[in-house]
């Protein structure tokens, strides 16, 4: 069993009788890891089992190593925030961190050095000693965030974490999420903003009714999927020729230009049929500025995959 | 990945104790409790009974202040077994109205808003959350009972000398026991309504109401079917039967003796940490 992955086995899920997850084979490494899929379709229930808030009917997980049925060793290694307003309202900021840290058994001073850190982490320093009730949306969601991050966790796994963040600090949570990243730690989320999954993603696993339906890097996924045409943006001179040109391939399902004719959707079976065809047509004389894919982000993949689901 | 390694290094500091940690969660509510005026203000009044019990003692231990009421008058002002039963009856109401008052903010507000998820992602489970919120009321009970009783103990014993305390070792250990026995009924029951009922005043309200109806039932049963036995399920009674029975006063024959009167608690505080339990999970599922 690996000591740097997530790994579940034939896990399944049910709460009575109502399905959480259902025979979930996955292996996450290291990385930011995005969970995406509509209400209801198991992402909580896979970031729960794998925080040992609930253990599964049948299969097994291991979060490094470490089976979720041992709590004191689990949760030295793993940081979970809820996606709840779950602070104590009448609790300051840093005392609800500090409760945190003291129950994970860190001595008194210890806790108070790593409170300080962590609330300095997501910028609530200035708003530590104030009221939890006095807090916006944005601060509660950051100082659960440092509760999560307090104990320096192996395993962050945050439930909708860029719920309620200004721009401004939603980049700088994002820059913490790839900071963890990057030192070789796990960073689970589940998160509804698709296009900054996209951006930020190591990997995203799509789950719909309690199953995965994909995992991996976006563009991975989006090349097992050849059911679906691949779709490119063109900027080019003369839009209109190019796709005239394109039309002679039979792999090239569909072509629109925009109205100024500087720009071209195409759609292709074949991805790589279309490079070649592009090579073509440049030796030709055509002149095209850049080819952009248009489907491979989370975005597409959640339509073409989950869309049915909704 | 071996690069990424060597940027993450674990804590490998000292920890504190398991014990240590269950600590934290009364700590921060005691707090909250004694900041509350309504729990100040019970406190004190219930310490009133107490001084009133005490000056009992006094003029027990003081015979010359009373020489010209005779005999009748010494046996009433003796301090035995009787009085502390008596001591305890009455200082038991305030603990139960202590309970209604303090009992209710302990669970309803981490279940209403879906606070059980961090601390059972803490190296925390189930029993060891019932055990610490259980001790919070233990604190704040405890002032009001088992302090008050062991003090009025000490006075007695500083009064009579430690040949009464000798004596009367039963006493010691029926006051801390009856008083600790007493405490875990009314943190089971009213944690429990605070578990069931997310409404403060209403949760209080489920409190007393409990032990107003099971008595209430209890004495039915014994009306309408002519018997005695069913005054085992009236926890008031029941606990009054223990007590009577830790510190050596004879129990009533005409009601159920300690032993049925043991069974049913112990069945009340099995049902109750079962109800506890049941509720408190981590994560609510909706159906």
């Amino acid at each position: 069993m690996s000591a740097s992955e997530i790994v579940f086995s034939n896990v399944s899920k049910f709460y009575g009788e109502v399905l959480g997850v259902n025979r979930v084979d996955l292996r996450i490494p290291a990385g930011i890891t995005s969970m995406v899929g509509p209400n209801g379709s198991g992402k909580t229930t896979l970031m729960n089992l794998m925080s040992g808030l609930v253990h599964a009917n049948t299969g097994s997980v291991m979060v490094r190593g470490i089976s979720p049925r041992q709590p004191e060793r689990l949760m030295k290694l793993l940081g979970y925030a809820t996606q709840y307003d779950a602070a104590p309202r009448g609790t300051t900021g840093y005392d609800f961190v500090q409760a945190g840290l003291l129950l994970h058994g860190f001595p008194k001073a210890e806790a108070e050095r790593r409170t300080w850190a962590a609330l300095e982490r997501v910028g609530m320093r200035q708003a530590a000693n104030r009221k939890v009730a006095a807090y916006s949306k944005g601060m509660r969601q950051r100082v659960r965030l440092a509760h999560a991050i307090a104990h320096d966790p192996e395993v962050l796994v945050l439930d909708e974490p860029l719920n309620g963040l200004d721009p401004l600090v939603r980049a700088e949570t994002i820059a913490l999420f790839r900071e963890y990243a990057a030192a070789g730690r796990h960073v689970i989320l589940s998160s509804h903003v698709l296009q900054e999954v996209d951006v930020f993603s190591d990997q995203v696993i799509l789950i719909a009714n309690g199953m995965i339906v994909a995992e991996g890097q976006i563009r991975g996924v989006r090349e097992e999927m050849s059911e679906h045409p691949s779709q490119y943006l063109l900027h080019c001179r003369d839009a209109a020729r190019v796709a005239a040109m394109l039309f002679e391939e039979s792999h090239i399902v569909e072509a629109k230009v925009d109205a100024e004719a500087r720009t071209l959707l195409v759609m292709t079976k074949n991805r790589d049929a279309f490079s070649s065809a592009l090579e073509g047509i440049v030796l030709r004389g055509q002149e095209i500025d850049s080819v952009l894919p248009a489907d491979e982000n989370v975005d597409a993949l959640y339509e073409y995959l989950i869309g049915g689901c909704k | 990945m071996a690069v990424y390694k060597r940027g993450y290094q674990k804590y490998d500091g000292p920890r504190t104790s398991h014990a240590e940690r269950m600590l934290v969660i009364p700590r921060f509510a005691w707090e909250r409790l004694l900041s509350q005026k309504a729990v100040t203000v019970l406190m004190v009044v219930a310490l009133f009974w107490p001084l009133l019990c005490t000056l009992f003692v006094y003029l027990a231990n003081h015979s010359e202040l009373w020489s010209g009421f005779g005999a009748g008058f010494k046996r009433i002002l003796a301090v035995n077994g009787k009085f502390f039963v008596v001591f305890m009856n009455v200082q038991s109401v305030f603990a139960l109205i202590l309970a209604a008052v303090a009992g209710p903010g302990l669970i309803a507000p981490d279940l209403v808003n879906n606070a059980l998820p961090l601390y059972f992602s803490r190296p925390l489970n189930v029993r060891d959350y019932i055990l610490s919120r259980m001790l919070v009321l233990a604190g704040i009970l405890g002032l009001v009972t088992i302090i008050p009783g062991l003090l009025l103990l000490s006075i007695q014993t500083g009064m009579a000398g430690v040949d009464w305390l000798w004596n009367n070792g039963r006493l010691f250990w029926g006051v801390l026991a009856g008083f600790t026995l007493w405490i875990l009924i009314l943190s089971l029951v009213a944690m429990t309504s605070s578990a069931y009922i997310k409404w403060r005043v209403v949760a209080g309200g489920g409190v007393l109401a409990f032990f107003f109806f099971t008595g209430g039932a209890a004495e039915m049963i014994n009306a309408v079917f002519r018997v005695d036995w069913a005054s085992m399920f009236n926890p008031s009674w029941a606990i009054e039967a223990v007590w009577m029975e830790l510190l050596g006063v004879e129990i009533p024959p005409d009601r159920p003796g300690f032993f049925e009167c043991a069974l049913s608690l112990s069945g009340l505080c099995a049902g109750l940490t079962w109800m506890l339990t049941r509720k408190l999970r981590p994560v609510e599922v909706v159906k």
